[in-house]
């Protein structure tokens, strides 16, 4: 009964869906406490029991040493008749054995040994507080430690669990055992990828878009997406291998976007600034006005211009993929995964401030949500983190500039 | 629930245990009878509780409930149930419940058998393993609790660290906290007599059978971990010198020597002090064991610093326990009346030598295992001091223990007549003689030294069995008279024997699988033999599989001898756990006789499979001499001279032995 606990949590479950905190989740409380309250009682009157029954008078000490030595005598006789021993030598260990019985009653005397006398008033008091000592310690420190509302989550409790309400690594793993058993299925790999991407789990993402291709041919979105993601896990460089992914897929789409955007990174950190801007400019000419990419470009030749190119370009291009790749997600997801991410990044910074890139992406981050206070506040933190008149802090107010957060750049 | 109720149950656990800790001490000193006796009940129900918790967190880990924090840590719901169930010790946390749970049984079985010991003594050891158990209970509900909830439960979990994924986990780990823990008792046995001043006849007899329990497990666990250790790691030895390896070696050492003083305490009245020395001595080398291994000193002294709480807490139960015992043994230990007088060529003499042996060779273990750690605390270098310098210590210390083994309990007691010793011993060293200059010339005539072990591992085999054929009278008496004799010989004789003869074969195998093992690396393209031995091995083909939480890439081996006759198939692997992305080897291992043919896989490269196989001679006696020598702890145990009669009861038994004899 006490390990009753799929069924347990199966009917928490519900009781959470229906109302938070329903009513058999008390009932398993109060269940509980009446148990944790029996084994109490338990322990309590194992600790009473010498004062409930009577008591066995037990043998003094002494005795016990004369059982060793009466067993130690027939033993000799045992080992003489076994032919093990010479007479002469067991007559001398009679002798010894005998002395030192001799010398044990001797030693009795002196030791009182009968003193062991039934309950003084002093030994009333400490097995009153023995007894006490045992709830009070055990409710004390449990009630100080345990969590006991909390109820079991075995699998198959979490599986049955709304999915609506699990974070983005439980849908992750929601959707990796499915997978395992279902591994030809190109959705369920076209939809993980990007959600890998995001979590910074790069080489599953590239292992996910890789999948996705030997399953359904060659595609320009997934060879794009593969480039990415070999990007994000080299750190941003573009290797040789991501750049073949990417010219696979213009070679497929000429127009894809962001296979474009990369070529152009690539060429950026091949120290060819003017073939970059070019791609870029020509980029963002031609995509409507709403497209993430068109923005990526603008700020990756701005970036350029800076002479900061690589760094610059390769933080803001996959923060706006990201973005981009939420929308292919459910609306709920997608605003615990944004809201979760800008909210780690925030905390990161609370603890360690030094971080100037971070808290450029902090910025950026808080403008596209459309959060200007809060992108305002990050700008204050970040500015009074790194000093306003460093070099760090003038590069954060040029940023917030060209975000328009200009006019806190000029109170501060 | 069944999770908070076992945490619930834990804390409980621990407020009784310091009921058990202070009140029957309490009640000595005030002579009251029924605090006296309080720590019995109080240690089973504790005993019970621990369990109840137990339990609780293996339901937790066979449910994969992941809102158990150890649990998510440290299982898989695609883990097989063995291994769920056994991952529950695969962890710290989980591991020190196994060690109070072992603890508390210990203390139960005192309390439950215990009723024949005077009364302040019982009382004492019960408080004193209250003391333990509290320090214990203390260091997981604050520091390791396995019972820390996550407020959500996340889908899976991180697994098991694969190499712990072995039927070797369900044994290894249990047996030697039983060994352990088991010395417990007599540390507390120690302490109490310590405490109470009185160190008699009686209380050798009491400690005895505890120790040689503890033993046992502790000689079980120590083969199992070397066996499981020599199979999965994939390297093929089966002892490394590792300081954990080395952690169990020193408490056995001790326990051993422990073993064999309480025998001439008990006989003789003497070594009492010596005795009481070595019972504390036994137990804090188990503590600085768990201590060693479960604080992360070993891996880097540094390590130990990023997890100060844990560390510093226990080195604390270190210093209580061994600097309050070795604090009370110099107050008290003198005040110890000393006891018989003995003749140097004597049983005595004898167990004083095994004694000096033995503990020599636990301090050198120690320095061993100590030196690094304390050079790298010092001056940040990272040294490491391994086989050569055990080899070095360890075994000219081990040599002259192994030659002198037989004579022991062919001498007698008090004062001793070697040459008669000698002369029993004849067929013994003139068979192991023969024995070895036989296989020196069998195997290559250049190997004197494996000729020489040999030689000593028989030595000590067939000095066992002269005890047995001495004291049954074989070749003196008529065959039908020394069989009933034998019959009739005490079981703790036949415990002796099996022991000492089973020392004998895990000499045998160390020294055969040492000096005669054949070894081979070479890559292998599918349908490429090779000859080990006499063996053939042909490498068929390597094929993916996939398990239940792994994918592997089995090497598939034909094996037969040189003469063509077909030994059927031999499977070799290579790992990988997908949860923690871990590799590890599964060597293919065949047992012929006593030999084993051992298959190790390593990387594929271009010119084909990397495969390493040994040929390893009677490999198998080591453990099997370990198993004999575990038994023989066991047929002693047995022995009903062992469990003492309580004064009572002490005619009717006296009436059924002498029945049995006449």
């Amino acid at each position: 009964m006490l390990f009753a606990g799929s069924d347990g949590s199966g009917k928490c479950r519900i009781g959470r869906q229906l109302a938070p905190r329903g009513k058999t989740d008390i009932e398993l409380n109060m269940f509980f406490w009446v148990l944790a309250a029996l084994l109490t009682l338990a322990a309590a009157l194992a600790v009473m029991r010498p004062f409930l029954r009577g008591l066995t008078t037990d043998v003094a000490g002494r005795e016990h040493d004369l059982s060793v030595y009466r067993d130690q005598l027939a033993e000799l006789d045992q080992e003489v008749r076994r032919g093990l021993v010479a007479e002469t030598e067991a007559a001398e260990a009679r002798a010894e054995i005998g002395r030192r019985i001799l010398r044990l009653s001797q030693s009795v005397d002196e030791s009182a040994e009968g003193s062991v006398k039934p309950g003084t008033r002093l030994a009333r008091a400490v097995a009153i507080a023995a007894v006490l000592a045992v709830p009070a310690i055990s409710w004390g420190i449990y009630s100080l430690i345990g969590s006991p509302g909390l109820p079991a989550m075995p699998l198959q409790a979490r599986l049955n669990e709304d999915p609506a309400q699990a974070p983005v690594e439980d849908l992750v793993a929601r959707a990796e055992a499915y997978l395992a058993d279902h591994p030809e299925d190109v959705r369920g790999w076209q939809t993980l990828a990007p959600v890998y991407m995001r979590l910074g789990r790069y080489s599953d993402a590239v292992a996910a878009y890789q999948r996705a291709i030997d399953l359904a041919g060659a595609n320009p979105e997934y060879e794009a997406g593969l480039g990415e993601a070999m990007v994000a896990r080299s750190g941003g460089i573009v290797t040789a291998g991501a750049e073949a992914a990417f010219n696979r897929a213009l070679a497929l789409d000429e127009k894809n976007a962001r296979a474009r955007f990369f070529i152009a990174l690539a060429r950026a950190q091949e120290g060819n600034g003017g073939a970059a801007r070019a791609i870029w400019e020509e980029m963002a000419s031609g995509l409507p006005e709403q497209s993430p990419w068109k923005a990526a470009a603008a700020r990756a030749i701005a970036g350029l211009a800076q002479d900061s190119a690589q760094a610059s370009a390769s933080e803001s291009a996959p923060s706006q993929d990201q973005l981009a790749a939420a929308q292919e997600m459910t609306p709920e997801a997608r605003q615990e995964m944004i809201e979760g991410m800008v909210a780690s990044l925030d905390a990161k910074l609370r603890e360690s401030p030094a971080d100037p890139e971070g808290w450029g992406r902090l910025l950026r981050s808080y403008v596209v949500l459309g959060r200007r206070d809060d992108a305002l506040g990050a700008l204050d933190r970040g500015l009074s983190a790194l000093g306003p008149d460093s070099p760090d802090g003038k590069a954060l107010s040029e940023l917030a500039g060209t975000l328009g957060l200009t006019d806190t750049q000029v109170n501060k | 629930m069944s999770v908070e109720l076992g945490h619930f149950a834990l804390v409980l656990a621990l407020a009784l245990a310091l009921v058990q800790a202070l009140v029957p001490l309490l009640g000595a000193r005030l002579g009251s009878a029924p605090l006296m006796r309080m720590g019995e009940p109080v240690a089973i129900t504790g005993f019970a509780l621990i369990a109840f918790a137990f339990a609780a967190l293996v339901l937790a880990y066979v449910q994969s409930d992941f809102s158990v924090l150890n649990v998510w840590e440290n299982s898989h719901s695609a883990k097989p149930l063995l291994f769920k169930i056994t991952g529950t010790w695969g962890n710290h946390e989980g591991s020190m419940l196994l060690w109070v749970l072992i603890l508390a049984f210990f203390g139960a079985l005192v309390a439950a058998f215990g009723q024949n010991l005077p009364p302040t003594l019982r009382a004492n050891v019960l408080a004193i393993q209250g003391l333990i158990a509290s320090a214990f209970l203390l260091f997981i509900l604050f520091t390791s609790n396995p019972f820390i909830r996550l407020e959500r439960a996340p889908i899976e979990g991180r697994d098991l660290n694969p190499i712990l994924q072995d039927i070797g986990l369900a044994i290894h780990p249990p047996l030697l906290y039983l060994g352990y823990v088991g010395f417990s008792i007599s540390f507390s046995f120690a302490v109490a007599a310590l405490i109470d001043g009185r160190l008699d006849a009686a209380w050798a007899r009491w400690v005895r059978p505890w120790t040689l329990v503890a033993w046992a497990f502790l000689t079980g666990g120590i083969a199992m971990g070397s066996y499981w250790a020599y199979y999965e790691l994939g390297w093929g030895g089966f002892w490394f010198w590792d300081p954990v390896e080395n952690a169990s070696l020193m408490p056995w050492l001790a326990g051993t020597a422990l073993l064999h003083s309480a025998i001439v305490m008990e006989k003789r009245s003497a070594l009492k002090i010596w005795t009481v020395l070595l019972a504390i001595l036994t137990f804090s080398l188990s503590l600085l064991g768990t201590f060693l291994v479960r604080s992360g000193v070993l891996t880097s002294v540094h390590s130990f610093a990023t997890d100060p709480t844990r560390g510093v807490f226990i080195l604390a139960i270190l210093v209580f326990f061994i600097g309050g015992a070795l604090a009370l043994f110099a107050v008290r230990g003198a005040s110890l009346a000393p006891g018989g007088l003995f003749h140097p060529i004597s049983r005595e003499g004898a167990l004083v030598f095994n004694n000096l042996m033995l503990t020599t060779a636990a301090a050198t273990v120690l320095i061993g295992t100590l030196y690094p750690l304390l050079i790298e605390a010092i001056s940040e270098d990272k040294i490491s001091v391994g086989a050569p310098f055990f080899n070095l210590t360890f075994v000219p210390l081990f040599l002259p223990l192994l030659l002198a083994v037989p004579f022991g309990p062919l001498l007698a007691w008090k004062r001793g007549d070697l040459p008669g010793a000698l002369q029993r011993l004849q067929f013994a060293f003139w068979a192991a003689g023969a024995a070895a200059i036989a296989s020196y010339f069998l195997i290559d005539r250049a190997n004197a030294a494996a000729a020489l072990g040999i030689g000593l591992g028989l030595w000590l085999v067939f000095g066992a069995l002269t005890d047995l054929a001495f004291k049954s009278g074989i070749g003196k008496v008529g065959p039908a008279l020394a069989l009933r004799r034998l019959s009739g010989l005490p079981l703790s004789m036949f415990g002796t024997c099996f022991a000492h003869a089973g020392l004998g074969l895990t000499v045998l195998g160390i020294v055969s699988v040492t000096a005669l093992q054949a070894e081979k690396i070479l890559t292998m393209q599918p349908g490429q033999s090779t000859e080990i031995s006499g063996y053939t091995l042909r490498f068929v083909d390597l094929r993916p599989f996939t398990g239940p939480n792994y994918t592997e890439d089995r090497a598939e081996f034909a094996l037969g001898t040189t003469r063509g006759a077909s030994l059927g198939e031999l499977v070799s692997s290579k790992r990988l756990y997908t949860a923690r992305g871990m590799p590890t080897t599964e060597a293919g291992i065949r047992t012929m006789g006593l030999s084993q043919l051992y298959v190790s896989i390593g990387d594929r490269t271009p010119a084909g499979l990397v495969v390493r196989i040994w040929w390893k001679p009677f490999v198998t006696l080591i453990w099997a001499g370990a198993l004999v020598m575990m038994g023989g702890g066991f047929i002693s145990l047995m022995d009903r001279r062992l469990r003492v009669g309580a004064p009572a009861r002490r005619k009717a038994a006296l009436a059924a032995d002498g029945g049995g004899t006449r």
